[in-house]
C-alpha cells in the first residue's frame, strides 16, 4: 500500500501545484492576493503544448509556456497594481478568461475540441538520476521545482529584494516613504508568479502527460491558493502543504486500486487538506490565547 | 454608467481583434450573438440559461453583501439537484414536487452551513472551507449516479428519470415554473436587503467588519445564517433544474455550463446589489446563449462569449479601481 | 541657540501652491530654515502642514513654487530622491515593520550588500555604532513590534541618521510619548541640531513648540499667518494664528455632582502584551472619569474589555447592578453602554457608506416598524442627529469620508449620545479634530454628564483629561497606579504617575 511508487507518483503530482503555490506565496508576501494561479497555469499548459507542437522541441514549448504565463499575468499586474482593481474580481475573471481563451484557441489553432494530443507531440523526458528510488525518473522541471523552494527562501530572507518585498507586503506606505517602489515590487512578484505558473502548466501538459485538454488544471490552482494559506506563505510551509496534497492524491489513486470508487478517492485530498487546516488553525488559536 | 459603456466598447473591440485574428468577421459574429440571444428562437434559450445563472448569482450575492465569499456554489448546487431526484423518486405528485424542491434547498443550506461553521468555530477562512467542501460534494454525486442511483438502461453516468407526475410544468421550451420561484427568491432578497434590519446588518458587515463588530453585530451567527440562505438558494436552483427536462441528474451537466462561476462574476460585478446582480446575470446569460447561436451560424467557437465576458469584467474592475483611487487622493 | 552661519539656508520653500479637488492645501507658502536650526511648523488639522512636508520629502509635487536645498533648487520626483539629497522624515504613526528587527528596519531600502546578498554583519555593526554615538537605547536584534512607543520612535530617528540626513522632518513626534520621553527626545534633537543638522518639526502642541524650537511658522487654511522667532511670541499669539480667533486656552469645566454607581469593574485581568492587571474602578452617574496614561499601557484593552470586544481572563463588570461580564457586545449596548472608539475610520464608522447609513447603525431595530426598516426613516433619523449636533455635511446622503475629521467625530458622537445610554465610553474624542470642533465636542460630553450619565474618558491629551474629568485615574503597565481629584491632577503629578511613579 505505502511504497516507493506511492511517493514517486506523489512527487510527480506535486510539481504543478508547488510551482503555482510558490507563485502565490511570493505574491502574498508582497501584499497581492493572487487567485489567478489556476487560469495562468492553464494558459501555460496550452502554450507549452502549442510551442512543442510547432517547434518540435519540448523545451521550446516550456519556454513559450513561461513567456505566455508571464504575459498573461500582466492582466492582474496592470488591473490590480496600476488601476487598483479588486484582486478577487480580477482573479476570478482571469481564470474564466483562461478557460474560454484556451478552449477558443484549441478550436481555432488545432481544429479540435476537448483534447489535443498527438503521438508526434514532444513531451519532457524523464531523467534517470542513477536509479535512486522515488527521486529518480522525473522530468527536469520536477527537480527545478524542488530547487525553487530553497532558492525562494534565500531570496526572501537573505537578499535585499526579499527584505523590500516583505516590507512592501507588510506596510506598503512605510516602504514607499523609504523610497521602495511598491508598484515595481508588486509587478515583479506578479510577473515572476506568472512565469512560475507557466512552468506549472508546462509540467502538467508536457511532463506528466503529453497533451492539452480543456480545463486540464482541474482545480490545482485553487489547491495552490489553499497551500499558500496553509503554509502561511512561507517557502517551506507551502512546500509541506503542497506535498501533503500530493501525497493524499497519490494515496487516493492507490485506494482506487483496491476497489474504492474513484469518486471517493477524488474527494480524499480535499478532505485531508481541510483537516490539516483545522489542526493548523487550532494550534494557532491555542498559541494566541496564551 | 459612462464607465460601463466605455469598458463594454473596449471589450467588444478586443473581441473583434481576436475574431479578426482567427479569420472570422467580427460584425457578423456580433450580430449573430444579438439575434441568437434575443431573437424569437433565441429568447427561449436565453431564458432557459438565465434561470440557473440568475439563481446562482443571487445565491452568491447574499453572503457577498456582507463581504463573505461562498466559493462552494457548485457543490451546493449539485447536492440540491441530487437530493431533489432522490426525494422525487419516492414521493409522488405535487407533494413530491414540493418535497423535492424543499429537499434540494435544505441540502444546500446544510452543506453551506457546515462550511460556515468551519470558519466560525474552527478558524478556516470561508473562502477556503467552501471551496474545499465543493469538490467532495461533486464527487459524492458523481458516485451516486454511477452506482446506487444509476440508470440501468444507459451507459452514461446519470440517474433514472423522474416519474411524469413529479416534474415541473413547462412555461415555454426549456423553462419551467421554476422561473417564478427564482424570481421570487430575487425579490425576497431585494426586500430583505433594502428594508429589514437583518439586511441592514449584512450590509454594515460588508462596509467594514470591524465597524460591524463594534456595533454589536455578531459575525458568527450572521455568517451561518447568510451561508445557509446562500446554499439553500443554490440547492433550490439545483432542484429546479433537476425537476425540469431531462428530469434526471447527469454527472457534470450542472458544471459544464459554468452557471456558478458566471453567477459569481455577476454578483461581484454588481457588488452584490440584488437588482444589479439580476441585471448582470441576465446580461451574461444572454451573451452566453447568444454565443451558442453564433457558433451555429458562423462557426466561430462559442467560447468567444466567455472571453468577451471575462474581458469585460477585467476592464470594469480596472475602471472601478481607477475611479475609487481618484475619489480618495489620500 | 541658533548658530549664525554665513552658509546659505538649509531649506527654502518659496511660493508653494498645492491643490486637491475642492481644496487649496497650500497657498503661496514661504518657509526658510537655516542650518542647525530647529523650526516648528504649526497649524490645525487641514491647515496644510503635512502637505507641505510631503512636498519637501518628495512624496508630492507642488503645483507651483520652488524648493531649494542648501541654496540649490531641487525638484524631487520621489521619496528616494529626497532621501538621497539628505532629507529624512519621521511620519506620524511611524513607518516601521513590526515583524522585522531594528536592524532590518533601519537598513530597509539602503541595505549593505555582500556578493549580492544582504550583509547582515555590516548592518548590525553600523546600527550598533549609531546607537552608541547618539545615546539611544536600542538593541539591533530586537523585534520592532515588541518595542514600546518611545523606543519605536528612536528607531525612526536611527533610520534618518543611518542615511546621514542633514534635514530631519518630524511629524507630531510627541503625540505618543510620556513627558519624560518627550524630554529625552528633545535632548536628542538638540544634540543633532548642535551637529549642524536642520530640524523641522510639525506640532500643534503650544508648550512644546515654545520649549524646543528656535523659529516657528504657523499655517491656517493653507496660508502662512505667522512666521517669527519663538522667543518673540507666546501661546496666545500662536493659538490665535492657528485658529484665527481668540481661543480660550485650557478651559476647565466645573465638576459634576456624582450620584449612584452605574458601572463597576472589579479585578479585570487580561493576559497578553499589553495586559490588564487587576483593574478595578467605579463610574457614578453625573461624573466624568478620565484615564490618563501613555498609549500602550492598557487603556485600549480596558475599553475593549468593558465594551465586550475582549473576553476577560478574570474579573467582573457590573452595569446598573447587572453582571455583564459574559455578555456579547450587542447585549451590553442594549443594557445601557455606548462606546466611541479611538479608531474612527475603521471601527467607529464606514467611510465609504453614507452619513445616513453610518448614523443608523445601532438603531436598525429601533427604527424598524413591523419588521420593515424604511430608507426614509433612516434618513430622517440621520437628519435629526446632524441638526442637533451641528454636523456640517452637504446632506445625509453623502459618503461619510467627505466630511472633515471634526464633523465625522461630531456625527459619531451624536450617534452614540442619541442612544441615551447610562454609561458612555469615549476614547480619544478629539484626535485629528480642529479646535473649533474640539470645544463643541467637549461641551457635548459635559452636557451628557450633567444629564445624569456616567462617562469614562480615555485620552492621550492631558489638557483634555484635565479639562473634562472629575476624577483622573492613571494607568501604567496595565494597572491603575494613581487616582486624583480634579484639583490634585496637575501636569506634574500626572506626569510622574504616567511614568510609573505611584501615589
Amino acid at each position: 500500500m505505502i511504497d516507493a511508487a506511492l511517493f514517486a507518483s506523489a512527487l510527480g503530482a506535486l510539481t504543478p501545484i508547488l510551482f503555482a503555490a510558490l507563485a502565490g506565496a511570493l505574491c502574498q508576501r508582497a501584499g497581492v492576493f493572487n487567485i489567478s494561479l489556476e487560469g495562468t497555469m492553464l494558459v501555460g499548459a496550452f502554450a507549452g503544448v502549442a510551442g512543442s507542437w510547432y517547434t518540435g522541441s519540448a523545451w521550446l514549448g516550456v519556454l513559450l509556456a513561461v513567456v505566455a504565463g508571464t504575459a498573461y499575468s500582466l492582466i492582474l499586474a496592470v488591473g490590480h497594481v496600476s488601476f487598483g482593481g479588486d484582486a478577487i474580481v480580477l482573479g476570478v475573471a482571469i481564470n474564466l478568461l483562461a478557460v474560454g481563451l484556451t478552449s477558443f484557441l484549441i478550436r481555432t489553432v488545432f481544429g479540435t475540441r476537448g483534447t489535443f494530443s498527438d503521438p508526434a507531440l514532444q513531451g519532457l523526458p524523464d531523467l534517470d538520476l542513477g536509479g535512486i528510488p522515488v527521486l529518480s525518473g522525473h522530468s527536469l522541471l520536477v527537480y527545478l521545482s524542488w530547487l525553487a523552494v530553497p532558492a525562494l527562501a534565500v531570496l526572501l530572507y537573505r537578499h535585499p529584494w526579499g527584505l523590500r518585498l516583505r516590507g512592501v507586503g507588510e506596510r506598503p506606505e512605510a516602504a514607499a516613504s523609504l523610497g521602495v517602489s511598491v508598484t515595481r515590487y508588486r509587478y515583479g512578484v506578479i510577473l515572476a508568479g506568472g512565469a512560475l505558473c507557466g512552468l506549472a502548466g508546462a509540467q502538467l501538459a508536457l511532463g506528466n502527460v503529453t497533451l492539452f485538454s480543456e480545463n486540464m488544471t482541474a482545480g490545482r490552482g485553487w489547491i495552490a491558493v489553499v497551500a499558500v494559506m496553509l503554509g502561511r506563505a512561507l517557502p517551506w510551509g507551502v512546500f509541506a502543504a503542497a506535498l501533503l496534497f500530493g501525497l493524499a492524491e497519490a494515496f487516493g489513486f492507490r485506494l482506487q486500486g483496491i476497489g474504492l470508487p474513484q469518486q471517493a478517492t477524488d474527494a480524499a485530498p480535499y478532505v485531508v487538506t481541510l483537516v490539516a487546516l483545522f489542526v493548523s488553525s487550532a494550534r494557532i488559536r491555542r498559541r494566541a490565547s496564551t | 454608467m459612462k464607465t460601463v459603456l466605455i469598458t463594454l466598447v473596449g471589450a467588444l473591440v478586443l473581441g473583434a481583434v481576436l475574431l479578426a485574428a482567427t479569420g472570422a468577421n467580427p460584425l457578423e459574429a456580433y450580430r449573430a450573438i444579438v439575434t441568437g440571444a434575443f431573437g424569437p428562437d433565441g429568447i427561449q434559450d436565453t431564458l432557459a440559461y438565465a434561470v440557473p445563472v440568475v439563481g446562482m448569482a443571487t445565491a452568491l450575492a447574499i453572503p457577498l453583501r456582507a463581504g463573505m465569499v461562498n466559493l462552494g456554489g457548485e457543490g451546493q448546487l449539485v447536492l440540491g439537484a441530487i437530493s431533489a431526484i432522490v426525494v422525487g423518486r419516492h414521493v409522488p405528485g405535487v407533494l413530491g414536487i414540493v418535497a423535492a424542491l424543499a429537499a434540494g434547498a435544505l441540502a444546500g443550506a446544510l452543506y453551506a452551513s457546515v462550511a460556515a461553521v468551519c470558519e466560525t468555530r474552527l478558524g478556516v477562512p470561508l473562502l477556503v472551507s467552501t471551496l474545499l467542501l465543493s469538490y467532495p460534494a461533486m464527487s459524492f454525486a458523481a458516485y451516486l449516479v454511477r452506482f446506487p442511483m444509476r440508470d440501468a438502461g444507459s451507459s452514461l453516468p446519470q440517474s433514472e428519470q423522474l416519474p411524469p407526475d413529479v416534474r415541473l410544468p413547462a412555461v415555454t421550451d426549456g423553462v419551467t415554473v421554476g422561473l417564478f420561484l427564482i424570481v421570487a427568491a430575487v425579490a425576497v432578497f431585494a426586500v430583505v436587503d433594502a428594508r429589514t434590519p437583518a439586511g441592514f446588518e449584512a450590509r454594515v458587515t460588508g462596509w467594514g467588519p470591524r465597524f460591524a463588530a463594534y456595533a454589536g453585530i455578531e459575525r458568527p451567527g450572521l455568517t451561518v445564517r447568510l451561508l445557509a440562505c446562500s446554499g439553500g438558494l443554490a440547492g433550490l436552483v439545483g432542484a429546479v433544474v433537476a425537476l425540469g427536462f431531462p428530469y434526471r441528474f447527469i454527472d457534470g451537466a450542472l458544471i459544464t455550463p459554468q452557471y456558478t462561476w458566471i453567477g459569481l462574476l455577476a454578483a461581484l460585478l454588481a457588488a452584490a446589489n440584488p437588482l444589479g446582480t439580476l441585471v448582470a446575470a441576465v446580461f451574461f446569460a444572454a451573451l452566453t446563449s447568444g454565443g451558442f447561436a453564433m457558433e451555429r451560424v458562423t462557426q466561430v467557437p462559442r467560447e468567444l462569449t466567455a472571453v468577451l465576458q471575462a474581458v469585460l469584467i477585467i476592464f470594469l474592475a480596472a475602471a472601478t479601481g481607477l475611479l475609487r483611487r481618484r475619489r480618495s487622493p489620500a | 541657540m541658533t548658530q549664525r552661519h554665513p552658509d546659505p539656508p538649509a531649506v527654502v520653500l518659496r511660493g508653494i501652491v498645492r491643490r486637491f479637488p475642492g481644496v487649496l492645501a497650500n497657498d503661496e507658502v514661504d518657509l526658510t530654515v537655516a542650518p542647525g536650526e530647529i523650526h516648528a511648523l504649526m497649524g490645525e488639522n487641514g491647515a496644510g502642514k503635512s502637505t507641505l512636508m510631503s512636498i519637501l520629502y518628495g512624496l508630492a509635487r507642488p503645483d507651483a513654487g520652488t524648493v531649494e536645498l542648501a541654496g540649490r533648487p531641487v525638484a524631487f520626483g520621489s521619496a528616494a530622491a529626497a532621501i538621497d539629497a539628505g532629507i529624512g522624515m519621521v511620519q506620524q504613526g511611524f513607518a516601521l515593520f513590526d515583524t522585522l528587527s531594528v536592524t532590518d528596519n533601519v537598513i530597509f531600502g539602503a541595505e549593505p550588500r555582500r556578493r549580492g546578498l544582504l550583509d547582515r554583519r555590516a548592518a548590525r555593526t553600523a546600527v550598533a555604532e549609531l546607537v552608541e554615538r547618539h545615546g539611544l537605547r536600542l538593541r539591533p536584534t530586537d523585534r520592532v513590534g515588541d518595542l514600546p512607543v518611545g523606543l519605536r520612535q528612536q528607531v525612526e530617528i536611527l533610520k534618518l541618521l543611518y542615511r546621514q540626513a542633514s534635514v530631519l522632518i518630524l511629524d507630531e513626534p510627541t503625540a505618543v510619548l510620556t513627558p519624560a520621553e518627550t524630554d529625552r527626545l528633545f535632548d536628542v534633537l538638540r544634540g543633532l541640531a548642535a551637529e549642524g543638522r536642520t530640524i523641522l518639526f510639525v506640532s500643534h502642541k503650544l508648550h512644546e513648540v515654545l520649549a524646543l524650537s528656535d523659529n516657528v511658522t504657523v499655517l491656517r487654511d493653507g496660508r502662512v499667518t505667522l512666521s517669527c522667532a519663538t522667543a518673540d511670541t507666546d501661546r496666545a499669539a500662536l493659538a490665535a494664528a492657528m485658529t484665527g480667533r481668540d481661543v480660550e486656552l485650557d478651559k476647565v469645566y466645573p465638576v459634576g455632582s456624582p450620584g449612584e454607581v452605574l458601572l463597576s469593574a472589579q479585578g479585570l485581568t487580561l493576559r497578553g502584551h499589553p495586559a490588564l492587571d487587576d483593574v478595578s474602578l467605579e463610574l457614578r452617574a453625573g461624573e466624568v472619569v478620565g484615564i490618563a496614561g501613555v498609549a500602550g499601557n492598557g487603556q485600549t484593552e480596558l475599553m475593549a474589555a468593558l465594551a465586550g470586544h475582549r473576553r476577560l481572563d478574570a474579573g467582573t463588570v457590573t452595569l446598573r447592578g447587572r453582571d455583564i461580564s459574559r455578555l456579547p457586545v450587542r447585549e451590553r449596548r442594549a443594557a445601557g453602554l455606548a462606546h466611541i472608539p479611538e479608531d474612527r475610520a475603521e471601527a467607529g464608522s464606514a467611510p465609504g457608506a453614507t452619513v445616513a447609513g453610518n448614523l443608523a447603525v445601532g438603531f436598525q431595530r429601533r427604527l424598524a416598524r413591523r419588521g420593515i426598516l424604511s430608507p426614509r426613516a433612516i434618513r430622517a433619523h440621520a437628519r435629526t442627529i446632524i441638526e442637533r449636533f451641528g454636523v456640517r455635511a452637504a446632506s445625509e446622503n453623502v459618503p461619510m469620508r467627505t466630511l472633515s475629521g471634526g464633523n465625522q467625530q461630531k456625527a459619531i458622537l451624536g450617534r452614540e449620545l442619541t442612544h441615551d445610554a447610562p454609561v458612555l465610553l469615549v476614547e480619544q474624542p478629539t484626535r485629528g479634530v480642529d479646535i473649533g470642533a474640539i470645544v463643541q465636542i467637549h461641551q457635548r460630553i459635559v452636557a451628557y454628564r450633567d444629564a445624569g450619565h456616567a462617562v469614562l474618558l480615555v485620552s492621550a491629551e492631558l489638557s483634555e483629561i484635565r479639562a473634562l474629568a472629575d476624577r483622573v485615574l492613571v494607568m501604567y503597565e496595565g494597572r491603575i497606579v494613581a487616582s486624583f481629584t480634579k484639583d490634585e491632577a496637575t501636569n506634574e503629578a500626572l506626569g510622574l504617575a504616567m511614568a510609573g511613579g505611584t501615589r
